[in-house]
Order: C-alpha cells, then sequence, then structure tokens
C-alpha cells in the first residue's frame, strides 16, 4: 500500500471505474454466449433458487397482506357503492315520475287533439297541487291562477291512468270555482254540491250529473224520465248546458238503471271515466264566450270571489259561494245550473 | 494479508451474502407503494459512512456487480454507479460529519435519489423505456424515501452488533481524509 493513503484512495477509485465501464463495455459488446454473460447467468443460476425460497416464504406473508389491503379497499368500496346505489335508486324513482308524468301529459294531450272541444279553445295545463282535505268535500287545488287566465266558471278536463275500475281515464274534471293570482280550487263532478248538465249517447236522455261527495264515489244522474230507455254501458257526455261545461266532454259511462213507482225519474249510476284519487295534471278550457252554449234566458256572472248565479228558464235561482255554501239547485230539464 | 485486514474482508464478505440473501429473499417481495428496497446501496452507504470512502467504493464495485447478477442488468451499470455513490459519501460524511440514523437515511434517501436519476440517464440513454419524469414521480421519489426509511433501523443494528465500526471522523476534511 503507498504511503500517501489519499493517492492510493485516488487509484483504487479510479481503478473501480474503469473496471466498471470495461465490464460494461465487454458485457454489451459481447454476444449473449460471452464469458461476461456466461458468469451473469451462472451466478443467476445460483440466486435463483433462493428468490423461489424467498418467494414461497414471503407468499403468506404477501397473502395476508393482500387481504388486509384488499379488506380496506373493500370497506371504502362497499361504503362507494352503497352511496352510488342510494344516488342511483334516487334517480331511478326521479325518472320513474318523470315517466309517469310523461304519460299522463301524453293523455292530456292526446285528450286535447282527440276531445271534441268548441272552436277556439285554449287550454291551460296546470298540476295539482292539493286535494280535498276530507270525504265532505271533493275538489283540487292547482297551480295556475288569474294570471295564467284562469277564471271562475271554467270547465276543467283531465287524463288519469287506467286503474281500477275506471274506463277511459280521460273526461270531465270539474269545473274552477275559486281563483287566486296564481292557484285555484276546482270543485269535482264528485263533490255532492256539483251538477252538471250531461246526456247520454245512444239513447238522447238528458239529465244532471250530481256526485257522491268525495273524490272516490260514482256519480248518479238525475232527472231522466222513466219513459226513456236507458242500458248500462252507455256513454255519459256533457250537454252544454248551464253556460259552464261545453257539450261533448265525456263525462262518463252508466254503470245501473233503476226505476221506483214513487220517483217519475230513472236512477242512474255513472261510473266516472276518471279517477279522481290520482289525479296529477289538469286542463283548464278557456272557451271563447260565443262557443259556449248557454240557454237562453240565462245569466252566468263569474269573479274573483268565485260567487255565481245562474238562472234558469222557471225562475229558480242558484248561487254559490266558498265551500260549505248553500244552495238552491234548479232541477229543470235540458237546463243546468252548476251550484253549491 | 493481516488478521485485522482479514476481519474486515470477511465482514465485507459476510455482509454481502447477508444482503444478496435478504434482497432476494425478502425485501425483492416487498413493494410499498410499487418500488422495494435497493439493500445493495444502503449497505454501500452504511459502509462508506462506517469505513470511509475507500471500503465503501470497493464494497459499491462489488455489491453493485451482484446487483446487477441479480436483477438481470447489463453487467457493470450499478457496480460504476455504487463506486460513485460508495466513494463520494464517504467523502461527504468525512467532510461534515453526519452520522447520526437519521442523518444517515437522509444521505441515503438523496443517494438513492442520484442513483435512480443517472440508472434513468442510463436508461434513457439505451432507448427510454417510459417518461423520464413520469419516473420522478412513480419511481425515483418514492425509492428514495423508503431507501432512507430502511437505512436508519440498520444502520443503527449494524453499529449495534459491530459488525461495521463507528466512524472515525477526527481530523477528517473533504480531499484530506486520513484512515
Amino acid at each position: 500500500m503507498p504511503r500517501n493513503k489519499v493517492a492510493w484512495r485516488r487509484f483504487v477509485f479510479v481503478v473501480l471505474i474503469i473496471a466498471s465501464l470495461a465490464v460494461l463495455t465487454v458485457s454489451f459488446r459481447e454476444t449473449k454466449s460471452g464469458p461476461v454473460h456466461a458468469i451473469q447467468q451462472g451466478t443467476a443460476g445460483l440466486i435463483a433458487p433462493m428468490q423461489t425460497w424467498g418467494a414461497r416464504i414471503a407468499q403468506p406473508f404477501q397473502d395476508g397482506y393482500g387481504w388486509l389491503t384488499t379488506l380496506w379497499s373493500a370497506h371504502k368500496d362497499a361504503d362507494r357503492l352503497s352511496q352510488q346505489v342510494q344516488v342511483l335508486q334516487g334517480q331511478v324513482i326521479q325518472l320513474e315520475e318523470q315517466a309517469e308524468e310523461n304519460d299522463r301529459l301524453k293523455g292530456l294531450l292526446d285528450f286535447k287533439d282527440k276531445g271534441t272541444f268548441p272552436a277556439g279553445t285554449d287550454f291551460v295545463v296546470a298540476r295539482v297541487t292539493a286535494k280535498s282535505p276530507n270525504r265532505w268535500q271533493a275538489y283540487v287545488e292547482i297551480d295556475k291562477g288569474s294570471a295564467d287566465g284562469v277564471k271562475v266558471d271554467q270547465a276543467v278536463v283531465g287524463s288519469t291512468p287506467l286503474t281500477g275500475e275506471t274506463l277511459a281515464g280521460k273526461g270531465l274534471v270539474g269545473h274552477v270555482y275559486h281563483v287566486t293570482a296564481h292557484s285555484a280550487q276546482v270543485l269535482l263532478i264528485t263533490d255532492s254540491q256539483s251538477n252538471v248538465a250531461a246526456k247520454i249517447q245512444g239513447s238522447r236522455a238528458e239529465g244532471i250529473i250530481e256526485g257522491g261527495g268525495d273524490l272516490n264515489s260514482s256519480l248518479s244522474m238525475d232527472l231522466v224520465d222513466r219513459d226513456i230507455r236507458v242500458d248500462p254501458k252507455l256513454v255519459v257526455v256533457t250537454s252544454g248546458y248551464g253556460g259552464i261545461y261545453p257539450p261533448d266532454i265525456p263525462v262518463g259511462v252508466v254503470s245501473s238503471v233503476g226505476e221506483q213507482d214513487v220517483n217519475n225519474y230513472k236512477q242512474i249510476a255513472v261510473q266516472p271515466f276518471l279517477d279522481f284519487r290520482v289525479l296529477e295534471e289538469v286542463m283548464i278550457l278557456i272557451v271563447p264566450t260565443d262557443s259556449t252554449s248557454v240557454v237562453p234566458g240565462s245569466t252566468s256572472t263569474t269573479g274573483v270571489s268565485g260567487t255565481t248565479s245562474s238562472t234558469g228558464p222557471d225562475g229558480a235561482t242558484g248561487t254559490t259561494g266558498g265551500l260549505g255554501t248553500t244552495a238552491t239547485t234548479t232541477k229543470a230539464k235540458s237546463n243546468t245550473t252548476t251550484s253549491r | 494479508m493481516e488478521r485485522r485486514e482479514f476481519i474486515i474482508v470477511g465482514k465485507a464478505v459476510l455482509l454481502l451474502a447477508f444482503a444478496v440473501l435478504l434482497q432476494t429473499v425478502l425485501i425483492s417481495q416487498i413493494s410499498i407503494l410499487g418500488v422495494t428496497a435497493d439493500l445493495f446501496l444502503i449497505l454501500t452507504v452504511i459502509v462508506s459512512v462506517s469505513r470511509g470512502s475507500l471500503q465503501g467504493a470497493v464494497f459499491g464495485f462489488v455489491a453493485g456487480l451482484i446487483a446487477d447478477v441479480a436483477y438481470f442488468a447489463p453487467l457493470g451499470v450499478r457496480a460504476l454507479i455504487y463506486v460513485l455513490a460508495g466513494y463520494f459519501v464517504g467523502m461527504f460524511v468525512a467532510r461534515f460529519g453526519t452520522v447520526s440514523p437519521w442523518s444517515v437515511a437522509l444521505l441515503a434517501g438523496v443517494t438513492s435519489f442520484l442513483y435512480q436519476l443517472l440508472l434513468g440517464i442510463f436508461q434513457y440513454v439505451m432507448g427510454p423505456r417510459g417518461g423520464f419524469f413520469t419516473m420522478i414521480g412513480v419511481q425515483m421519489l418514492p425509492e428514495a424515501v423508503l431507501d432512507g426509511l430502511v437505512t436508519a433501523p440498520l444502520y443503527v443494528l449494524l453499529m449495534r452488533t459491530r459488525l461495521l465500526p463507528p466512524p472515525h471522523l477526527s481530523g477528517a476534511r473533504f480531499g484530506s481524509e486520513d484512515e
């Protein structure tokens, strides 16, 4: 070893660098069967079994570590997927609601296109926002009001899915009886205070449709003479008398016909076309004033206050006000006064 | 060869055998953040800290050759880099006296990063196998951190077992290391 250790150290360092470069050069320049490669492969052959043993020894620990990390990620995945499921469930519900709403609106559109409404009739589609809270009254609240052109005593039609015993799913809902700027109340034809002038197709019998009192009740048709033949399954439509409902709007079908000796009129039960329990959208008919059939001599005054006075040919009057107001109904054939 | 030198060489051989065994059997099987610790480089750094640049460079040369064989790399690549690492780490320690476990760990981390950098440049020169800057994030930095973390306990272990002597730093200055 030289006396100058620094020089010796530097000398060894340079030798090692040169040796490394030499080995590297030989390693790159020689063929795969060269001596350096042969030594490398031989040594690697000695190390390979050790690596195999090492892999076998380490495998259970690796599996355990992998199991733990998988378990941890599985927990996180489960939480994430659970949240995704909740979001997707919400989206599915939303899509189903939209699909149902789409069907209902299509029904309304179909009714608008195929229904026989007076020429020039305008339609305002409204969403039902509330329903009568008890069985004493049958009305719904809608989200359109005077700002949208809605006025008292305008006829309202609708479309509902074909559920239960409901037949066609499209027909008369009722009429507007109270209006505010952005909402209105619609008295349903099933309300006990509602009277609708109607006729039975096929027999030409005319009478008044009266409500049974709640959303679920059927209708009855009064003032049909006993001598007029009426068969079940005949369709009942509005007759157009009274000044509120345009003619030929479907109401329902005759479900049963009865007679009593002490009564001059038939007892006719009518099944409405609509299922008022599932009513969600309606159309308000804005009919030009000269298109609505009004019996000569009668007047109809409407206002935001919801008061209506109608007079029939026989001089009977009906006065309407808010819900619960007592009313006198004109029961004259071929003339209907809607009142509460 | 005197008895003392014989013991030193024997310990070095023992360390290398230990490194080969541990690296091939255990360390290479454990991947953390996608990288495995390089025990050959770590031991080169520790030997350089403990015994100085000359023995560090010699140990690095042999360890590098073994590493090239073990990793099926072109023979001489790691030998060259480890020689540089062993020599300059020894010089650095002699100059600045960084011998605490955490400073040695930091030194090993920096050395590992520079080693990876040189290896990356070598790979790039030989033909790019991956994005160089991508490798900084996914390979170089993680391995530097891992090597540094492995170095500290291993350094303490080797000092406590007296397999390597404590660093002797008296009167040492850069360029005038006298062992």
